[in-house]
């Protein structure tokens, strides 16, 4: 198996007297879907928070490419090449939908602030292409008609891929997606299953999901963890997962295997 | 009824009102400013009077080229102190912020007030006049309002000024993107100190005597009105606030007692009214379609 992109070694997190990840271990392979179920309260949003360095771990480890990238901040991290999207949505709800792009453009390409100041031919070249690039993101994720709106002021639907549209200005090579599918209807969530497909082919993206429509995760990740109160339970693919019998307890309840 | 000094008044008012404006820009209520105007405007205050190599005369000239070092060398102490502060303050946030800076706001004018060299509470007087009349002093404050107001304007198309919009509106969310926010927020919060020193120390050429009493926590309060009652949207409100509120109580002279409770009326009523200030984008963008409209394109004079 190559080096993976992303690896988690026996990571935890305490708050006061709840652990709410007990030393939860796993590996994301270089462009793999990678799933993370579990009922509410299993510690999901927390293992995110961890790897995007918002939150410090209590005890264990993260790698990005083998390196440690453990309590980094998030601004360092999402530059490595780590880019998320938020269960709650946190866009710039003041700024437009193309100037929420260019604010994660602001890298793509890198100016200086004197250049930008007197306004020189480099600033001017370099926010030509920041535009070109978020225009291009725009009409990938089907916003470009939203252009020049207040992104507080857009649908839900359309938020949650103006999330996605800014997380990957940044060049992410790893996309974590908390909750895409939360509040969208059957129809959305089919095509949001296959914008996150054609996603990846196109952005090279390994992505890790949070997802709680179970079925969706099913068809499109390539491997699935599981937590339950805070502790992994399972690891594997779909059809790995579905039998065992560890996540039928959780999810069911003791008795519920029988089938 | 508005004479040559009370514009120049004016303009240092807008000057403080974009000093003010600048940290909020990115999201941080920062109180500091008249600190940073205090120490811009007693270094000039001492230069001016203790360094003859800078060209005083005897009766009280002073060479224009001294100012704008002094302007220069003001705006540098000023911003080299909210460079070391900032490190540490601007890790608070909200209303701890605004607190910490109330406390520099302090720190300073005590200081100031006690240093052996600041002349004491009666200050330092008869500082030496670059201009023989205040109308001299038009062109220096409008011109470093003009770079101040050319600045703002070119952040907005800058990733720094987007940044610092975007930690205003969700700081973590701009952490997640990328964006260092303690570096973004220090330098507003340098650009915003150096600014004010710069006005300090013009200010203190203008006054002709400067005391500690100059950077107190009153000013604090006002300069924010500046911003409070011009908007924070765009850099226009603050130079709107400052003109204003400068003006108001001269304004209201006429009235006599009168005008005190008229100012504190306008301060109450202002956000009430206003709640995003008197120039909000929006009305930007209307006066911008007026004006257009005006000018005439004739494609859009043949529609009904």
């Amino acid at each position: 198996m190559s080096q993976p992109l992303l690896e988690v070694m026996d990571l935890s997190r305490r708050f006061g007297g709840l652990l709410a990840l007990d030393r939860v271990n796993f590996a994301v392979q270089p462009g793999e879907i990678f799933g993370l179920i579990g009922p509410n309260g299993a510690g999901k949003t927390t293992l995110f928070n961890l790897i995007s360095g918002v939150t410090p771990p209590s005890s264990g480890a993260v790698l990005w490419r083998g390196g440690a990238i453990t309590g980094q901040a998030p601004h360092r991290l999402n530059r490595l090449g780590l880019a998320r999207t938020f269960q709650n949505l946190r866009l710039f709800e003041g700024l437009s939908v193309l100037d929420n792009l260019l604010v994660a453009l602001q890298r793509r390409p890198r100016s200086s602030v004197i250049g930008g100041v007197l306004n020189s031919a480099n600033h001017q070249h370099a926010e030509r292409q920041r535009l070109d690039t978020a225009w291009q993101l725009l009409e990938e994720l089907g916003l470009s008609a939203l252009a020049e709106r207040q992104a507080g002021t857009l649908a839900y639907g359309d938020r949650r891929r103006l999330e996605m549209a800014r997380a990957l200005a940044t060049r992410p090579e790893l996309l974590l997606l908390d909750e895409p599918a939360a509040g969208l209807n059957p129809a959305e969530k089919d095509q949001l299953c296959e914008l996150i497909g054609a996603l990846r082919q196109r952005h090279q993206l390994t992505v890790m999901i949070i997802e709680h429509h179970v079925p969706l995760l099913m068809r499109l990740c390539d491997r699935l963890a599981v937590l339950d109160f805070g502790v992994r339970i399972a690891l594997g693919t779909p059809a790995e997962v579905r039998r065992d019998p560890q996540v039928i307890e959780a999810y069911l309840g003791t008795g519920g295997s029988a089938s | 009824m508005i004479d040559n000094g009370l514009l120049v008044q004016m303009l240092l008012g807008a000057l403080l009102g974009l000093s003010v404006y600048l940290p909020l820009a990115a999201g941080q209520l920062s109180l500091a400013t008249p600190a940073f105007y205090a120490v811009g405007g007693t270094l000039a205050a001492l230069l001016s009077t203790r360094w003859s190599a800078l060209g005083a005369t005897a009766s009280g000239g002073f060479p224009v080229p001294s100012l704008l070092l002094e302007l220069v060398l003001g705006g540098l102490l000023a911003g080299l102190l909210a460079l070391l502060v900032g490190r540490l303050v601007l890790r608070l946030q909200g209303i701890y912020l605004a607190i910490a800076t109330i406390a520099l706001v302090e720190i300073v004018r005590v200081a100031i007030l006690n240093l052996p060299f600041t002349g004491g509470a009666v200050g330092i007087f008869a500082i030496p006049q670059p201009f023989a009349t205040a109308a001299g002093y038009l062109l220096p404050a409008l011109a470093l309002l003009a770079l101040a107001g050319w600045l703002c304007q070119r952040l907005e198309g800058m990733p720094l000024g987007r940044a610092m919009a975007a930690i205003r509106d969700d700081e973590l969310a701009a952490r997640c993107m990328g964006i260092d926010t303690t570096r973004v927020k220090l330098t507003a919060f340098v650009l915003s100190a150096v600014l004010a020193g710069s006005t300090g120390a013009l200010a203190a050429h203008f006054l002709n005597t400067w005391n500690a009493r100059q950077g107190s926590f009153d000013a604090s309060i006002t300069t924010l009105a500046f911003v409070i009652l011009g908007g924070s949207r765009t850099w226009l409100g603050p130079v709107v606030g400052g003109l204003l509120l400068t003006a108001l109580p001269e304004l209201l002279r006429p009235v006599g007692d009168v005008r005190l409770v008229l100012f504190g009326l306008v301060i109450l009523l202002g956000p009430v009214l206003a709640p995003q200030g008197l120039i909000t984008p929006g009305l930007l963008e209307r006066l911008g379609r007026w004006g257009e409209r005006r000018g005439g394109s004739p494609a859009e004079e043949v529609k009904p």
